[in-house]
């Protein structure tokens, strides 16, 4: 058993990475943001999560989003959490430059101390039921019970926060799972922990693994298709049926997860073609609104489209999937966003990506990549833009994106050392042109220069081999007198 | 019984002038005398106390006056040569008779520096080193221990040009036959002092390739000259064409990772755009730079950063003022622009003119080659062909190759076909079957 050395390295890495400067992000009429009706599309950890991260990035609602969080943490069992909100809280309050300052924390949603006092309490004693149960098991050394005697101990640990635990206990069941299933199982919940981490680095593993217990949970349910075929025709097909159904769901969760641990790794073009990849919300199931609602995947898949993928593909892949559609109805602007940038409206595309700038900023798993996704869709539009043309006025340009000619200017000369738009910027008159190539002589030039550099490689390399014959190798001696030799020059 | 010096000398002498079979007669001078005291016997005077060399003539007796010559200037206390014989010697000796007794060339060659030095001319060594170094190999392809003694006496002179004829023909030979004491270090020494000559003469281009042949040494371990190479290829890089060359594919991986840490890395990472951080680091390592003699090379590559990042400009912009052009170039002063860009253009890196208002005009620069030019470049791409055709043949019928080739075809068939092969040929022969019987 291949129990992998990496939940080793987890608990290194759990602790949330922090980045030192947060962007912060005003929510106002421009950026408008509806903080009640986004937070209620999900549930349980995640939706604590999501709401520090707003305390954090939006100090104009920040008051707003940790009496929310409060409320939350009231119902979960992890009394820890109310501390690091309030840290949360407080670095907003001495950070933000805000006209009033934030109301006092204590006094928005004081901590239920008897209620954390009690779950304290309850925490405790099923712990210690949990562990005596797993010992015991363990003394009898009945395989299944000690397998579920972990799990129970790893969801445990997870309900109450201490993650680097709650894997431990989760791959350790892995050791006395006796079919694929479980093995599937145990693999989930791995992943749903690190998703909910943001320990994207580690998804892929799981992932895969799990990917190797479903094809064999589909393969011993098969195989056990025909030795029961005695008992009655109809159940193997019934039995089929269900199976591939819940091949789709578990697929489309690895599905999910994979696309998430693209988009954390900053692969927006593998990130795209997994979030289009992801099946319907049903089969999802628990993990709409625990681990993501369904317009977030139609936000994160759609940027990951438009910053990574070429028009001609966009298509296809965005506007032809009729499952992704279904996604994109959960967030109207994203489809908005789509059509402008079909349709070639960049400026609406870019305002459209500048007034939701707040909604990506304060989600947990857009928000370290936002800036750069913005970056590149503007990229891919000025380089639509100019292909048709020869040459173009800057304030054409301008007005087409509602920037000012500096603006415009400093992104086509980036793009044009970037290599990305093949033309020149003519500086005086604010023209930029289209670069003229004569291909043929460029093609000779060009020709002559690689002839030239081959026959000095092939010579270079007819001296290096004469050498080697010769061996006339350096060895490892010391060449001190060489160096004395030289110290003269 | 040691032989009395006087005596044996005046019989070789004899020898040297009667004998008509050079071979031989390296055979007897190399083994007549006693090991030890063969050079001081070489370097002594006749019975009649005169100077043998001036019995000798210096084109027929090569052998002769070359073993004498070397022993002379080589022995301490013997009376040295005089130097116009040296000058006379290798202008005229005979090279066949001479590649008998390689390494009496070579320590002539030494001699003749040292020599040069107790002159207290190091320079008048050149002429001389120069004609060993044309004469004694068969053509100017080949290596020998010559060359590093010779760019040596060059470049620590400061008379890097002495060397150029010598770097007209790229070294490709290596025959260890005419000079059974060449070391690898020849080779990096040689083409890593080239490189150098070149540098200071400002051909940066034949520099890099220098460099580069060092760096690119075949090695299991990396020598430090090669790193000193590297950094210097580096630089010449950056000064003649304003990018970093990247290393041969062959080169030892140690090498770019020794490099990594230093302040060259940092270097060449600010180049060209961020002139400011480039002549802090320039100042904050001076020692080091200093003591590896590369702040000549590094000044320059700074004052040449801004022609770089001009050039780059061009790509980008059609039109630009020089305020503009000053602000991206990390220039202030306008004249200062004005000049640079006017330089440009005189030295043909850019196409461009300045208008009256200050606005500078890129222009394409149309790839230039005439039909003289691709032809010629036709012509050596065969004559390349043809050669590396005839190694190649050469090769083929090498007893390394060969025996090579025969024992993995043999261990091939040891292994026998694998299955698909075995399938195949019953297939086949099914078939073959089948055809007999319809």
């Amino acid at each position: 058993m291949e129990i992998d050395d990496e939940h080793q390295q987890s608990p290194s890495t759990s602790t949330r990475p922090q980045p030192s400067k947060k962007a912060t992000a005003p929510v106002d009429d421009a950026h408008p943001f509806d903080l009640e009706g986004y937070i209620s599309n999900y549930s349980g950890r995640t939706a604590i999560d999501r709401l520090i991260h707003i305390t954090q990035t939006c100090p104009t609602i920040a008051p707003e989003a940790f009496q929310l969080a409060v409320q939350h943490v009231h119902q979960s069992r992890d009394p820890g959490l109310y501390q690091q909100l309030l840290t949360a809280y407080e670095q907003t309050a001495a950070n933000a430059d805000l006209p009033a300052p934030l109301p006092n924390a204590m006094e928005l949603a004081p901590l239920d101390t008897v209620w954390a006092d009690e779950t304290m309490t309850k925490n405790q004693a099923e712990k210690v039921k949990l562990e005596v149960e797993l010992k015991t098991y363990s003394n009898n050394m009945i395989k299944e019970s000690i397998r579920m005697a972990h799990r129970d101990l790893g969801s445990y640990y997870r309900s109450v926060g201490e993650y680097s635990s709650a894997v431990k206990h989760f791959v350790k069941s892995r050791e006395y799972c006796a079919t694929s299933q479980h093995v599937l199982e145990m693999c989930l919940s791995v992943l749903e922990i690190f998703l909910e981490q943001r320990n994207y680095a580690h998804i892929s593993t799981y992932v895969f693994k799990a990917d190797a217990a479903l094809e064999a949970a589909i393969n011993s349910n098969s195989g056990a298709g025909p030795g029961s075929s005695t008992t009655g025709a109809p159940t193997p097909t019934a039995g089929k049926k269900k199976v591939s159904v819940e091949r789709q769901q578990v697929q489309s969760k690895l599905d999910l997860a994979t696309a998430l641990s693209h988009l954390g790794q900053s692969n927006y073009e593998k990130a795209a073609y997994s979030f289009l990849k992801v099946g319907p919300a049903k089969e999802l199931g628990d993990w709409v609104g625990t681990v993501i609602a369904p317009g977030d995947i139609a936000v994160y898949g759609t940027l990951c489209a438009l910053s990574s993928l070429p028009r001609s593909s966009l298509r296809n892949v965005l506007l032809g999937n009729s499952v992704f559609g279904v996604y994109l109805e959960q967030e109207p602007y994203i489809r908005e966003l789509i059509e402008s940038y079909m349709a070639s409206d960049f400026k609406k595309v870019l305002d459209i990506l500048s007034r939701y700038s707040t909604r990506h900023l304060a989600d947990i798993h857009l928000t370290q990549h936002i800036t750069e996704l913005t970056d590149q869709i503007r990229n891919w539009a000025v380089v639509l833009y100019f292909q048709p043309f020869a040459t173009i006025k800057l304030d054409r340009m301008s007005k087409a994106f509602g920037w000012t000619i500096e603006e415009v200017e400093r992104h086509v000369v980036q793009l044009i050392q970037a290599g990305s738009i093949q033309g020149r910027v003519d500086s005086q008159n604010k023209i930029l042109y289209a670069k003229k190539t004569d291909y043929r002589a460029d093609l000779f030039a060009r020709a002559i220069k690689t002839a030239t550099e081959i026959q000095a490689a092939n010579r270079k390399l007819l001296l290096r081999m004469k050498l080697q014959q010769a061996d006339l190798i350096i060895k490892g001696h010391a060449i001190s007198t060489l160096t004395e030799m030289l110290a003269r020059d | 019984m040691a032989p009395n010096p006087t005596e044996s000398l005046d019989s070789i002498l004899q020898q040297i002038t009667t004998s008509n079979n050079a071979a031989a007669l390296n055979h007897t001078l190399r083994n007549a005398l006693p090991k030890e005291s063969r050079d001081t016997i070489l370097a002594s005077v006749l019975g009649s106390g005169q100077d043998p060399l001036c019995v000798l003539d210096v084109r027929q007796n090569t052998l002769g006056v070359l073993y004498i010559l070397a022993a002379r200037v080589t022995t301490p206390n013997a009376t040295p040569p005089p130097w116009s014989l040296i000058l006379q010697f290798c202008q005229c000796f005979i090279p066949s008779h001479a590649r008998l007794a390689p390494d009496r060339v070579t320590a002539l060659a030494r001699g003749i520096v040292t020599f040069a030095n107790s002159m207290g001319s190091p320079k008048s060594a050149i002429p001389p080193l120069s004609n060993l170094v044309q004469r004694f190999p068969p053509d100017a392809s080949y290596l020998t221990p010559l060359h590093p003694i010779l760019a040596l006496a060059c470049t620590s002179t400061s008379t890097p040009d002495a060397l150029l004829p010598h770097l007209a023909t790229p070294i490709t030979t290596i025959d260890l036959s005419l000079t059974p004491e060449l070391t690898y270090t020849d080779n990096l020494v040689f083409h890593y002092l080239a490189g150098i000559a070149l540098a200071s003469l400002g051909r940066y281009g034949e520099a890099e390739e220098m460099f580069d042949i060092v760096v690119g040494a075949p090695g299991i371990v990396p020598s430090a000259l090669q790193v000193e190479a590297a950094k210097k290829l580096w630089l010449v890089g950056l000064i003649g064409r304003g990018v970093v060359p990247a290393f041969p594919k062959y080169t030892n991986s140690f090498i770019p990772r020794l490099l990594k840490t230093t302040p060259y890395s940092a270097f060449v990472a600010a180049y060209p755009h961020k002139r400011e951080l480039l002549s802090d680091i320039i100042q904050r390592e001076a020692t080091l730079f200093a003591t590896e003699k590369n702040t000549g090379l590094l000044q320059r590559a700074l004052a040449r950063a801004p022609r770089w990042a001009l050039k780059k400009l061009t790509a980008t912009y059609v039109t630009l003022g020089l305020a503009d052009i000053g602000r991206a170039v990390g220039i202030e002063s306008e004249d200062a622009v004005r000049s640079l860009v006017l330089s440009m253009i005189e030295t043909d890196d850019i196409a461009a003119q300045i208008s009256a208002d200050g606005t500078v005009t890129f222009m394409d620069v149309a790839p230039k080659f005439t039909q003289a030019q691709v032809e010629e470049v036709l012509a050596q791409v065969q004559d390349q062909t043809a050669a590396l055709r005839d190694l190649e043949r050469e090769v083929g019928r090498s007893k390394e190759f060969l025996s090579k080739a025969v024992k993995s075809r043999e261990e091939a068939h040891w292994l026998g076909p694998s299955d698909e092969d075995a399938f195949s040929l019953n297939a086949a022969g099914v078939w073959a079957e089948d055809a007999i019987f319809s």
